[in-house]
């Protein structure tokens, strides 16, 4: 009886003793992604994207010019220029909103200030500069990021502008300015990771649709994982300069499970100079101006299949 | 199965665990490790601030020959003399003549200059292959490459204050630079006339010594660089055996892929884009980077560079990263672009000098120089 104790303690050692080593063999070379994290916490590590609409609206939207003119009626929207000559491309994909409630508490005068914006989104929204997007912005930007979960910080990795932002697991010194990506401290509640981020300047959007925040905006956000490869995520947004009470959007982050999924470069800022600095140009390149006013020319050569009359 | 019959297997099975951990431990080789320097999933650890606190010639100086490391009396005396260095270059005191674009562009720049290591490393040269820790000749193709841009860059200072005052004006009409355009010109017709770290994308791979955040899961590590006056960047090495992109694809910072040799995360990067340029090497350039842990504060990064247009051969370099304190977390988030008024100004202020000058009310600007000011040319 008492043999029997000590071989089953033995071959149970032995078990355990072989999978550590079979696993230290195996994580010394590449291994596939578990689960859970070595402390037994859900494994954030992979690429993520959101398959929503939220950075077009927060809110509920039909589908609408990505600029707009009044057509023949007048409250039809037609595609105006700068997105005349994109056809189908120029216009905003619909969505049912990612806002609890469907409603965001703006206080009178911030309200009024989201209408300006997003009447003047070509000229204000810091996204169209290819600005850093700021949280939450950065988690439903529509292009994926990069979760590397280490042991007391969780990084991110977003590829629009080369965005990053850390998760501060452990206890650290807050940054000794605001910043555009904020400071982000997180513990889990059971399976949920749970972020709280201040330190934020007030020049990132919420939306293209003008949706905008102040310096005193302060996170909740919450990471649970509903399978291996989706990840509910909600931030709730406290901001008492702009908003009359917390606010809180719900979204799911989906894994890409391409085999050759990657980031890759979106470093616009190169791409954006036309935009931002062309009247600086000794020599226009693409555009005229007369003071202050840009006039882009489109021009587009019908292609032989529009011309009927032709036929 | 008789009782001693499994005895005799519970007792095998723990010997063939017992020796399978410790080749694991043996091929794993935790000499100067210990626990903390292995993450817990059992690699090791590279995570933290690091940057580099040691001051160590980037090429070898030629008193020290094939050898890699100063003497002990060499470091003291390198110490002595690091010590009584002014922890910041000279142009944070010294002005260059007033009422020149240089000493305007020194003032500005002074402002971002972060100090220097009073400290040696122990290393003769960050070089540490070939064996005279030189950098490797040019081939012909990179020469003469270099020399056309530079021609191009002297052509367009001729008669101003920056370059032969009083000789004849250059031609400063749009012809194009030999090769795209990275360097300081002395113009400024658009944006592409600019320097790429005026533009917020000077800093590139390999980036040294940089003050880096590195975090690590067990098949991603993502570093982020802040270097460059809020120029740094991000970047992500997959460890996942998946292929490089495919070679019509470009990227500022490479194509990284990561792999474990050992205690050693291997790196390598392709797919580099003409529009960046490490030491004159650009679309070619392949690096194989090699991180190891070697003690708990020291990370050594090792690259090997390789571009067979740029250099007769390939060549390595090794930094010893000193590990920052966590809790103080002195990095801060890249936000250059965001606040570059600087790229807009250059081109608005010369919009403005032409049109002043057109008036007859301002100097003529193509005999000003917006090229040599203040850069790390002092």
């Amino acid at each position: 009886m008492r043999s029997r104790l000590i071989v089953s303690v033995l071959v149970a050692l032995g078990v355990i003793a072989v999978a550590l080593s079979v696993w230290s063999v195996t994580t010394a070379g590449q291994i596939a992604r578990p689960e859970r994290t070595a402390d037994g916490h859900p494994n954030l590590s992979g690429i993520w994207q959101v398959t929503s609409t939220a950075n077009w609206d927060l809110l509920a939207h039909g589908m609408r010019p990505m600029v707009g003119q009044p057509g023949v009626y007048a409250d039809v929207q037609v595609l105006a220029a700068p997105v005349v000559a994109l056809g189908e491309a120029g216009i905003v994909p619909p969505g049912p909103g990612v806002v609890e409630g469907n409603a965001i508490p703006y206080k009178p005068d911030a309200a009024a200030k989201k209408k300006e914006n997003a009447e003047h989104w070509l000229d204000r929204d810091p996204e169209l500069r290819c600005y850093k997007p700021g949280i939450p912005r950065a988690m439903y930007m529509p292009q994926p990021f990069q979760i590397t979960h280490g042991t007391d910080k969780i990084q991110m990795l977003f590829q629009y502008a080369q965005a990053s932002r850390t998760i501060h697991m452990d206890q650290v010194n807050p940054p000794p300015a605001d910043t555009w990506m904020g400071h982000s401290v997180g513990h889990w509640e059971g399976d949920t990771l749970v972020v709280n981020s201040d330190n934020f300047n007030d020049r990132t959007w919420l939306s293209r649709a003008g949706d905008f925040h102040s310096d005193a905006m302060k996170l909740v956000e919450r990471f649970t994982p509903i399978t291996a490869d989706a990840l509910r995520y909600e931030v709730t947004v406290e901001d008492a300069n702009v908003f009359t009470r917390p606010w809180t959007m719900k979204m799911v982050l989906y894994r890409l499970l391409e085999d050759n999924a990657q980031l890759m470069d979106f470093k616009c800022v190169e791409l954006v100079e036309e935009t931002f600095l062309g009247h600086l140009r000794k020599n226009q390149l693409v555009k005229r101006w007369d003071g202050d006013t840009m006039t882009v020319d489109i021009t587009r050569k019908i292609p032989p299949v529009d011309k009927l009359y032709e036929r | 199965m008789t009782q001693r019959a499994f005895v005799g297997m519970g007792m095998l099975v723990f010997a063939v665990a017992l020796v399978s951990l410790a080749i694991v431990y043996v091929a794993g080789g935790t000499p100067s490790g210990g626990k903390g320097l292995r993450t817990p999933w059992g690699a090791p650890d590279l995570q933290g601030i690091w940057s580099q606190q040691t001051d160590t010639p980037f090429e070898r100086p030629a008193q020290y020959g094939q050898r890699e490391f100063l003497t002990e009396a060499e470091l003291a005396a390198r110490n002595t003399e690091l010590g009584a260095r002014p922890a910041h270059s000279t142009y944070r005191d010294t002005r260059k003549q007033r009422g020149t674009e240089q000493d305007v562009a020194g003032a500005y720049n002074a402002v971002f200059q972060a100090d220097r290591p009073n400290k040696s490393g122990r290393r003769t040269s960050q070089i540490v292959d070939p064996p005279d820790g030189r950098i490797p000749a040019l081939t012909s193709d990179a020469k003469s490459r270099q020399a056309a841009m530079k021609t191009y860059l002297d052509d367009l200072l001729q008669g101003s204050s920056g370059g032969r005052p009083g000789a004849p004006l250059a031609d400063k009409s749009a012809t194009h630079p030999p090769i795209y355009n990275l360097e300081r010109m002395n113009r400024a017709d658009g944006p592409e006339d600019r320097a790429g770290g005026e533009r917020c994308f000077g800093a590139v791979m390999p980036a040294m010594g940089a003050l880096q955040r590195i975090v690590q899961s067990p098949d991603s590590v993502e570093i982020f660089y802040d270097i460059g006056q809020g120029g740094g960047f991000s970047r992500v090495i997959p460890i996942t055996g998946m292929p490089h992109l495919p070679s019509s694809v470009r990227q500022f910072y490479g194509d990284a892929r990561g792999r474990w040799e050992g205690d050693t995360l291997v790196v390598d990067v392709t797919n580099f884009t003409n529009r960046s340029e490490f030491r004159g090497s650009r679309e070619n350039l392949h690096l194989v980077e090699r991180y190891t842990r070697s003690d708990a504060g020291t990370l050594a990064y090792q690259v090997t560079v390789e571009d067979p247009t740029t250099w007769t051969r390939p060549w390595t370099a090794i930094v010893e990263l000193n590990r920052e304190d966590g809790k103080a977390n002195l990095v801060f988030e890249q936000t250059c672009h965001e606040g570059n008024y600087g790229l807009l100004g250059m081109l608005a202020n010369t919009r403005a000098a032409e049109k002043l000058f057109k008036a007859g009310q301002g100097p003529d600007p193509n005999r000003m120089d917006l090229a040599t000011g203040g850069g790390g040319d002092n």
